[in-house]
């Protein structure tokens, strides 16, 4: 059960970096490869918070969040925005990745490349919990993804401004010509979605450590959550980062410290091959 | 002057190719600077490989680093392993290794299109130290492996003689790279990137298209791996970093992913900078990342494209001799009389054919016949369903009803490039044009599945493949010259004006050599003359024998070119019928003016009204 319990937390962080790239897909049709990049942001401005300056844990929350928003906003500003309206879609692949460099590179020049550890704000001693032990702040991770994502799905099926970014990451023009302020959704799912792994920071760094490298993995592990879910449910996102989460924490255990990765991306090809709209998507026609 | 720098063009490379190779044994580069030109020729065998994929095919794969481990290895466990020093043996075996490792990752990995094979590679990239690790037997796992002395039947491959082999591993590949991309096939791959429905509406299968081209890409960079192997004596897991895929990357934008020489500019900057600023390191990944934001946005065709639109400029001014006129259409713009040759038309019949998008039924229980040697128009306000009919019938979408029958054969449900192949040409109502391509070379696209030049006589450019280019030209030619814009044939076809895109498509559909033509508001924006030279290309078609689909808003138009008008409206058939007795159907009137104030006639609209104006 402690491997289930640890195979959650870290399937949390997972959980989070898909919602973080489903957010930013259903409003704006983008996939945005940094979104872990801003995660990682997110552990270091927390660390800043609660060491460098002492802060106690809600300015700390508040400063990594709006932190956070801020350098999505801007990664929106230049590395998506000049590119809409393009006719060819790729170019977002390249920008993308060339933000999610630009803020490892700063990362590693600001807060250098050895790990920080973020303190957790709970206390340390295990909880013991469903016949495992659990360390409170990973299961208040786990709690707080979970209420993060369940809200993030009934939001966007149930209000109207869910529905208008449902519907205008099916067809920008359409949603376009009926009132939607398409670009303005767009920049507002940047926001919330920065915003979000912002409030993490605290919660994820304790876990993960802060460090500058912890994108690569992050998004990799998230992109195969968005994978067993099937990009653009958020239901589904946030069941497939637990999965991977316990599949991971379960071949560590059982297979050997250098096979996680491996089976990993061995699931990932297997789910691409069989089922590649993940296990919840459902088929898209293209059109003309 | 200039026919004089043309001819000598090609012994001019020749001879930079001899100094090139001799330079360090004549003392031109000292030892320092011969590796530098090694790791620098390494690197751009892992750039043009990420080229062809990202730059042609559209697809990002960050796995160059982790093939370029497979190749390292690969070659330097044969060699300490069992004894198999020779260089060949070790280029052979990166080559198949990387076909494998390709395969295993390309066929899950472009299942789906998008991020897919980007994210599928960049784990790979991040996978390479575990392997690494677990295999630990056969690679030395974090320590690294020393790998033994290369040779050649016996000759010891190291000094001036590894620096040969580099150069000549690299020639040899960029003419592989330069020959393939350079060809139909490149053509091809650039319109995949564009559009991978036009692709599948060519007739090729996107699938198997990007498979073939990721595969392709992955051999130069087990190649390099197998290089560094050489060159270094020493492999460890340590090389093969992320930060390298990344400047794999960057070298790749930043020299122009879209070209084949690019890749050299880009390694030889990347390599450089490396080497030569202290603060490289420190600042790395934030170079790397700006690389990628600036060339992804505002210069998108690299070092190669600023040197291209240089070189044309100073050509403008004369600076330069001009290059001379390259095929100059032989006999002007004129619109050629010559007809068509016969054309293999078909029944296309569609039987109760019906769609529904979710609760939404976009076409319900259709019914149509289009004959040989016949136009079948469609009409129908906005909305109506004409062009859901056209992508049920090329194969975009799936019915959800009914038959499709091509002949007696029933093609409903079939791929789209599938369908293409059985002979259904279309074009689109907001044409598909892809960049980088001339007119000419765009239109001879439409050939590429019925009149197949293979990739390896493209590779070697056997006579085989001058004879397919050449009979391509003179077939695409022709067809410019039918719809009457022969004049635009060496022009990039992105640069052309709307109206002269839809004859452009009009061409590149006939060029398949198709039976059944879809054409879908192939009017709209055409002015006056343009239309006039349409409405004979599809007079001719006719003629011809072949089966013409025509979806068309210009009902002037519509009613001067079709043998048989079917009507839509809300995705239901509202009336069929030759044109006389369509012009007279009061429904169909009240359908297109929004007049509900006609006088009633209680006789079936069905019935042939009075005919006016027949033809």
């Amino acid at each position: 059960m402690t491997t289930v319990w640890a195979g959650l937390a870290t399937g949390a962080i997972y959980s989070l970096i898909a919602i973080g790239y489903n957010v930013v897909l259903l409003a704006s049709g983008t996939f945005n490869f940094a979104h872990a990049q801003l995660l990682m942001v997110g552990t270091f401005l927390a660390y800043t918070g609660a060491v460098t300056f002492g802060l106690p844990v809600l300015p700390t929350v508040l400063l990594a969040a709006a932190g956070v928003a801020v350098i999505a906003l801007v990664e929106e500003r230049v590395a998506i925005r000049p590119l809409l309206g393009r006719t060819d879609s790729h170019g977002t692949l390249i920008t993308t990745v060339g933000a999610a460099t630009v803020l490892d590179g700063l990362a590693a020049a600001i807060w250098g490349r050895q790990p920080l550890t973020v303190p957790s704000v709970l206390p340390d001693e295990p909880l013991t919990l469903l016949g495992g032990t659990v360390r409170p702040v990973d299961l208040a991770l786990i709690g707080f993804t979970l209420v993060v994502g369940v809200g993030l799905h009934l939001w966007s099926r149930h209000t109207l401004t869910g529905l208008a970014s449902l519907a205008s990451a099916e067809d920008r023009d359409a949603a376009s010509a009926r009132g939607i302020n398409v670009r303005l959704l767009g920049v507002g799912a940047f926001a919330v979605a920065g915003a979000v792994a912002g409030v993490f920071g605290l919660l994820v760094g304790a876990r993960t450590y802060a460090v500058f490298d912890l994108g690569h993995s992050l998004a990799l592990f998230g992109f195969v959550a968005i994978a067993i879910g099937g990009s653009g449910s958020q239901l589904g996102g946030l069941i497939g980062g637990f999965a991977t989460g316990l599949v991971y924490a379960f071949a560590a255990r059982y297979i050997g410290a250098a096979y996680p990765q491996i089976v990993v991306f061995g699931v990932f090809l297997l789910i691409l091959f069989l089922r590649p709209r993940g296990l919840f998507g459902a088929a898209l026609e293209r059109r003309v | 002057m200039n026919a004089l720098i043309h001819r000598f063009r090609p012994l001019g490379v020749l001879l930079l190719l001899v100094l090139l190779l001799v330079a360090p044994t004549v003392g031109l580069l000292d030892g320092y600077w011969s590796r530098t030109v090694m790791l620098i020729a390494i690197l751009s065998l892992l750039v043009s490989g990420l080229n062809v994929v990202l730059g042609y095919a559209g697809e990002l794969a960050m796995g160059q680093v982790a093939l370029y481990a497979v190749g390292a290895y690969v070659a330097g466990y044969l060699g300490v392993e069992f004894g198999l020093t020779n260089v060949l043996v070790a280029l052979v075996a990166a080559m198949l290794a990387a076909v494998v490792v390709g395969l295993i990752t390309g066929i899950p990995g472009l299942r789906l299109g998008g991020w897919s094979l980007a994210m599928v590679t960049f784990f790979l990239v991040t996978l390479v130290p575990n392997l690494v690790d677990v295999f630990s037997d056969v690679t030395g796992g974090t320590l690294g492996m020393a790998t033994a002395v290369p040779t050649l039947f016996g000759i010891e491959i190291v000094g001036d003689r590894l620096y040969w082999l580099v150069i000549l591993v690299v020639i040899a590949w960029f003419t592989v790279a330069r020959n393939l991309l350079l060809s139909r096939h490149g053509n091809m791959f650039l319109v995949l990137r564009q559009s991978p429905i036009l692709a599948s509406v060519l007739g090729v299968s996107v699938y198997r298209l990007k498979l073939l081209v990721y595969v392709v890409g992955a051999i130069p960079a087990a190649l390099a791996g197998a290089l560094f192997s050489m060159l270094d004596g020493f492999i460890a897991p340590d090389t093969f970093t992320f930060a390298l895929a990344l400047s794999v990357l960057a070298a790749s934008v930043v020299g122009g992913a879209t070209s084949v020489y690019g890749a050299i500019a880009g390694a030889a900057v990347m390599q450089l900078g490396q080497q030569t600023f202290t603060q490289f390191q420190t600042w790395q990944l934030v170079i790397y990342g700006a690389f990628l934001l600036i060339a992804g946005i505002a210069f998108n065709r690299g070092l190669v494209g600023l040197a291209q639109d240089g070189l044309a400029a100073a050509r403008r001014r004369g600076w330069l001799p001009n290059r001379p006129a390259t095929a100059a259409a032989p006999g002007g713009d004129e619109p050629v009389k010559t007809p068509l040759e016969p054309l293999d038309g078909v029944v296309l019949r569609t039987e109760g054919l019906s769609k529904s998008f979710g609760g939404n039924r976009a076409l319900d229980d259709v019914t149509i016949e289009a004959r040989p040697g016949e136009v079948t128009a469609l009409i129908g306000p906005n909305g109506s369903g004409k062009t859901t009919l056209l992508n049920l019938i090329c194969g975009l979408y799936k019915p959800s009803g009914g038959r499709l029958l091509l002949g007696d054969q029933q093609i409903g449900g079939q791929p789209t490039y599938r369908i293409a192949r059985y002979g259904v040409a279309r074009t689109f109502q907001t044409p598909l044009i892809p960049k980088d391509m001339s007119t000419l070379a765009f239109v001879a696209t439409g050939r590429y599945m019925n009149h197949k030049v293979g990739i390896l006589p493209a590779i070697l450019r056997l006579p085989v493949f001058r004879r397919g280019y050449a009979a391509d030209d003179e077939r695409a030619m022709a067809l410019l010259r039918l719809v009457g814009i022969a004049d635009v044939a060496g022009k990039q076809v992105n640069s052309l004006a709307l109206g002269t895109r839809r004859l452009v498509e009009v061409a590149r559909s006939l060029a398949s050599g198709a039976r059944v033509f879809l054409f879908d508001e192939v009017g709209s924006g055409l002015d006056e003359s343009d239309l006039a030279v349409l409405e004979r290309a599809i007079g001719m078609i006719r003629e011809a024998g072949g089966t013409v689909i025509l979806v068309e808003h210009n009902f002037p138009l519509v009613l001067k070119l079709a043998d048989r008008i079917h009507v839509l409206s809300q995705g239901k058939l509202l009336a069929s019928g030759p044109p006389a007795h369509i012009q007279a159907d009061r429904r169909v009137l009240a359908e297109y003016t929004g007049a509900t104030d006609l006088p009633e006639e209680p006789d079936d609209a069905h019935a042939p009204a009075t005919p006016k104006g027949a033809n």
